[in-house]
């Protein structure tokens, strides 16, 4: 399967086809078994790894709070003149003897938790059944009792 | 909460616990748009607990799940026929048999994705990790990182099939003899 397709599905996926490339690539998947079997694996690994970060956004310290890496995109001028001002920052700091913490780059589990409660209070209520708080995807964010290993 | 109940919950729970990936993927598949995927996936599993009492146990969890997502999916998409990104009937059919067919597969592939994530240079594995979480958007995360949105999502494009060519190498290798 050429290039072409790994992006036109990278491309559905993040909602960036017009609506004549999404209704030619729908109309691609219908004919072509090959292209539906490389769709699927790509949805299969979406999924997979909206579970692991899922899990790792639960950590503190979580990675969507990290910074940039040179990944080949823009490197904006303030990028250059951050290590420059930290740099005569430690100067200035070291004359006056004076020493201050780091500031840690840690997750809000403020935000995290207020999130997962949001979701939770989307379920539907009342429900003719009790459903288990567990179901929800975010439950694990909870650290929920009862949830199954 | 009697005994039998706790017996039910807790046979519904394990259940759903082991085949909850699996249909993450199958509604994923049939609905790109994450936000409808989640909202459905949602929607199936109050529906599986409610209707739990009519499975029968000597059935396959996966397929009945399956056939109960499958229908959730079709409801969800009456409303949106004539949206270009969204799949026909018979093409969400066909993608349901394709992708039930396919679990085993899948399957195989998640647990390879874990060695493969591994892998990545750390800093690619974050940013992938990042992209995927729950609530940040990519402009915002592009923000964050002093990027613009395309050069993310470009870079985004090269990790996924990385990782992807990956997961393939590494189930040829475990299945040569």
């Amino acid at each position: 399967m050429n290039d072409h397709w790994h992006e036109q599905i990278q491309r559905h996926l993040n909602g960036q086809l017009g609506a004549e490339e999404a209704a030619a690539f729908v109309e691609a998947l219908g004919r072509d078994a090959e292209l539906r079997a490389l769709y699927l694996d790509y949805m299969n690994l979406d999924a997979a790894l909206g579970a692991m970060a899922e899990t790792a956004a639960a950590v503190p310290g979580s990675v969507a709070t990290l910074p940039a890496e040179a990944e080949g995109g823009s490197w904006p001028i303030w990028r250059w003149l951050a290590p420059v001002a930290a740099g005569a920052a430690l100067v200035v700091l070291g004359f006056v003897f004076e020493r201050r913490g780091p500031v840690p780059a840690r997750a809000d589990l403020g935000a995290a938790t207020l999130s997962a409660q949001t979701a939770i209070s989307r379920l539907p209520t009342p429900a003719p059944a009790p459903i288990p708080a567990w179901m929800s995807p975010t439950a694990s964010l909870l650290g929920e009792a009862g949830a199954p290993r | 909460m009697s005994d039998i109940e706790a017996q039910h919950h807790d046979r519904f729970g394990s259940l759903f616990a082991e085949h909850e990936p699996a249909l993450r993927t199958f509604v994923r598949a049939l609905l790109p748009a994450p936000s409808d995927a989640a909202e459905v996936t949602q929607a199936v599993a109050v529906m599986l607990w409610q209707k739990f009492a009519e499975f029968d146990a000597a059935r396959d969890f996966r397929k009945w799940a399956f056939g109960v997502a499958r229908y959730e999916v079709l409801a969800f998409l009456r409303d949106r026929g004539r949206d270009p990104h969204v799949f026909s009937v018979e093409l969400v059919n066909t993608l349901a048999e394709e992708a039930t067919a396919a679990g085993p597969r899948h399957e195989a592939q998640r647990e390879a994705l874990e060695t493969c994530l591994k892998k990545l240079p750390e800093a690619r594995r974050e940013l992938v990790l990042a992209a995927y979480t729950k609530d940040i958007r990519i402009d915002q995360l592009a923000a964050r990182r002093g990027q613009t949105p395309m050069s993310v999502y470009k870079a985004l494009h090269r990790i996924r099939k990385a990782l992807l060519e990956c997961v393939g190498h590494t189930l040829v290798r475990e299945s040569a003899p």
